[in-house]
């Protein structure tokens, strides 16, 4: 049984299995970063409650684990309100709010630390609010946010490996699949934290370019 | 230097926030025992029971409309269900589901399932049924119904062939290895206490492997282990000539279904029961576990 696990059979099977790892890690980003983008947005409105709404969101879903996250989107729904979410659209409700809390926050931190000059000096140029926003504060923010918005998108790549419980066969899923049939577990995990390496390693060497250009 | 420090006002309410949350968090964690546990899935059964109250052939009628049964299954527990190179499931349990499906008359649908969640995603209709090694005890007899067993799980005392044990009193005077904290462990501490036996040396390894490789070095000269263990460690290690000396402890696996799904059972039931008069269920058994069924008791 594990001899038709050779060295390049292993190798494939994890391979394979990162295809839901790379899947799950572009819905965070890209739905995440979107909401994230709205919640900061409302994080930093002079009105009142919707500050508060979004203080509430982020503070909410920062504070909880991604696990739990997840068991409340696949097991919580189906039980509170019968409604039996596919793993996909449990992991992506899950992966959305747990990074679009983090991303509103640093997003909003890079704003913040912007001199109130910036401000003022726009919105004398006759800028209103949104104009103001997108050519004078957003693309200085943009520099001060890219270290800690890609430390953090690395981050949520390794967190998808809790998806497991609700289904998916992820790197981190398959690997311990593979090592209960060969017994190998260095052999195996060690492929598996090379092919974690190789995604997340280039997403800070881009990120790097980034920050240089930018300067 | 300090004093100025504590004098400011900062300082002390930053410590006073420390302090609330410490005492917080270890007061959450202290009282959230096992109770709160128990209480969060019965109030989910009993959200189940409701609906399924309705109709006790709910299941079985979706199943047979749909065409196809959702079965859970193993994945990381072999012989009972694991993956070949194709990274396809496969072992017993995979293989009875077939035979249930057959029996019902549908597709199957396999539905890999961690061990932790089998019950959970049992309960919210993930899955119809689960056939994942499910052991019956008083807990899960709450929340779910069990059909008769059709896998062997028995927990023994296995040694080599040249030493005489049949029974507790019969280890007297011999090293006995077992996993720490394991059902085994459970049962041959018990049962050495209560039946006062003396001289029995008992060495506690850390997991199922150590134990295993205890006894093919010598190390001890009996282990307390489940079959499923010791039938790998029989046939990996022909020389030793290692055997069965007598069983500690019954558990055999159940298919789970939803509580109030009589009708499915009954289904499941008649379908275990004919591939264990045909010899299905033995041959199975002869594939995967390396013995025949033996005898598999009724309920």
């Amino acid at each position: 049984m594990g001899d038709d696990f050779t060295l390049g059979r292993i190798v494939l099977n994890l391979l394979i299995a990162t295809k839901w790892t790379i899947i799950l890690s572009l819905i965070a980003f890209v739905v995440g970063g979107i909401v994230g983008f709205l919640v900061m947005m409302m994080r930093i409105s002079p009105i009142k409650p919707v500050q508060f709404l979004s203080w509430l969101y982020v503070e909410f879903f920062q504070g909880t684990p991604l696990l739990l996250q997840l068991f409340l989107a696949f097991f919580g729904t189906s039980v509170v309100f019968g409604i039996n979410l596919s793993p996909l659209a449990a992991a992506t409700l899950a992966l959305t709010v747990f990074t679009s809390s983090f991303l509103a926050d640093i997003w909003r931190s890079a704003i913040e630390v912007l001199p109130k000059g910036q401000w003022e000096a726009a919105s004398v140029l006759g800028l209103n609010y949104f104009q103001q926003l997108r050519f004078v504060i957003l693309p200085q923010a943009v520099k001060l946010a890219i270290a800690p918005t890609v430390g953090f998108l690395v981050q949520v790549i390794k967190g998808t490996s809790l998806a497991s419980v609700i289904g998916f066969t992820e790197l981190s899923r398959a690997a311990a699949q593979i090592n209960n049939v060969t017994l190998q577990p260095l052999l195996v995990f060690s492929i598996a934290g090379v092919i974690y390496f190789l995604l997340c390693y280039p997403l800070s060497l881009w990120s790097q370019r980034i920050e240089q250009r930018l300067t | 230097m300090l004093q100025k420090l504590v004098r400011k006002k900062e300082f002390r309410s930053a410590i006073a926030l420390f302090f609330a949350s410490l005492f917080f968090t270890v007061g959450v964690s202290a009282c959230s025992g096992p109770s709160v546990k128990s209480t969060k899935v019965d109030a989910s059964s009993a959200a189940v029971q409701r609906s399924n109250a309705v109709d006790p052939a709910i299941t079985l009628k979706e199943v047979i409309q749909r065409g196809e049964v959702k079965i859970a299954v193993p994945d990381d527990f072999p012989p009972f269900g694991s993956i070949d190179a194709e990274m396809n499931v496969r072992g017993y349990d995979i293989d009875v589901a077939g035979l249930v499906a057959k029996g019902i008359g549908v597709k199957l649908q396999l539905v890999p399932v961690i061990g932790n969640y089998r019950i959970p995603f049992l309960q919210t209709k993930r899955v119809d049924m689960v056939i994942s090694s499910l052991g019956r005890n008083k807990d899960r007899e709450k929340i779910i119904s069990f059909s008769i067993p059709y896998a062997p799980f028995y927990s023994g005392i296995y040694g080599g062939a040249d030493l005489k044990a049949a029974d507790y009193a019969g280890l007297s005077g011999h090293t006995v290895g077992v996993t720490q904290g394991a059902l085994e462990d459970l049962e041959l501490t018990k049962n050495l206490t209560e039946g006062k036996i003396e001289g029995v040396t008992v060495k506690r390894f850390a997991n199922n492997s150590l134990t295993a490789s205890a006894l093919v070095s010598r190390q001890v000269e009996l282990i307390a282990t489940g079959n499923v263990v010791a039938n790998k460690l029989i046939r990996n290690n022909p020389d030793n000539r290692i055997q069965q000396k007598f069983v500690m402890k019954n558990s055999p696996c159940h298919v789970g279904l939803r509580q109030g799904d009589v009708q499915l059972l009954e289904k499941v039931n008649s379908i275990l029961t004919n591939a264990r008069q045909s010899g299905e269920l033995d041959k199975l058994s002869k594939k995967w576990f390396g013995e025949p069924l033996g005898d598999l008791p009724m309920a």
